[in-house]
């Protein structure tokens, strides 16, 4: 009960910064759907300090609530975010075993999420043109990851010997 | 040059492994830049699809102004100089009128609440095609 109550306060926490990500423009639009991934910092909290369904819960439950009060439900932004979610969860939960730190989970998280929005828009638009985006998705991705990364690695320092997860 | 690359990295809490990660990452991706970059070329028409549906064939060669209805009402578009842009739309982000003009061809705009996307190709054949 406990360990939810805490989740469901981190799960807000994620939901807020995801909406804080959209009033930041970053290089004004010009590569579609380049964003800074700040929803990551949560999702990588927890997915270091409790179990794998939990970070599922929290990612899954972020889009749903997030495309609740913007887009509505099953509209395509929703499944674009549930397939950039999706992605990168998994693909964090599986690279986490690995040598890799944090900051390295964060850019792998950041760089799934990418792939994921791209094969949600080959999916539901039809449109195999959006593979040109790709690249230059993965190369912001890295530094965006990479700040990710630095944050929760931060934060969680911070939090470990003030708060019990 | 690796010096200052260690001591960032020191400052970033990053370990080895990380470092390895990105160099990788950042090459793939520039490989690839480089790669359609070189495949790409000035695009001659301009096919916009509502939900899959192609709706409108634009041709770059003159200056025009073409209106096409999405999910949100009417989307403006804009030719100009061999390139094309979204001027006005009604969405919550305006992300695909802030995305400017694009001219080359496997470049597209695409504007998710309208569920508007825009093609550049260099034949005629793809409509045809798809």
């Amino acid at each position: 009960m406990k360990k939810y109550m805490r989740l469901v306060m981190l799960l807000s926490f994620s939901i807020v910064l995801s909406i804080l990500e959209s009033f930041i423009p970053l290089f004004n639009g010009y590569i579609p759907g380049l964003k800074l991934g700040l929803a990551n910092i949560i999702v990588l909290i927890v997915l270091y300090k409790y179990d794998t369904s939990d970070v599922f819960f929290v990612s899954i439950l972020r889009v749903i609530v997030v495309g609740l009060m913007r887009t509505g439900l099953f509209s395509v932004n929703f499944f674009f975010s549930l397939f950039g979610a999706l992605f990168s969860a998994s693909s964090m939960i599986i690279f986490k075993k690995t040598r890799l730190s944090m900051i390295g989970v964060s850019v792998i998280g950041s760089i799934c999420h990418s792939v994921g929005q791209i094969l949600a828009a080959i999916l539901f638009l039809k449109n195999n043109n959006m593979i040109y985006y790709l690249p230059w998705l993965l190369l912001f991705s890295i530094p965006t990851g990479v700040f990710v990364g630095f944050v929760s690695k931060k934060m969680l320092a911070e939090l470990e010997d003030k708060i019990d997860f | 040059m690796i010096i200052v690359l260690l001591k960032v990295r020191a400052l970033i809490l990053m370990n080895k492994n990380d470092i390895k990660l990105v160099l990788f990452l950042f090459i793939i991706s520039i490989v690839l830049i480089i790669l359609f970059k070189l495949f790409q070329g000035n695009g001659s028409s301009a096919f916009v699809y509502h939900d899959g549906v192609l709706v409108q064939t634009i041709p770059l060669s003159h200056n025009d102004r073409y209106v096409v209805t999405g999910d949100n009402g009417e989307v403006v578009i804009v030719v100009k100089d061999g390139k094309i842009k979204v001027d006005e739309e009604n969405s919550p982000l305006h992300l695909c009128s802030r995305q400017g003009y694009i001219s080359n061809t496997y470049e597209s705009i695409v504007c998710l609440p309208n569920k508007i996307v825009i093609n550049i190709s260099n034949d005629e054949l793809d409509a045809v095609v798809k």
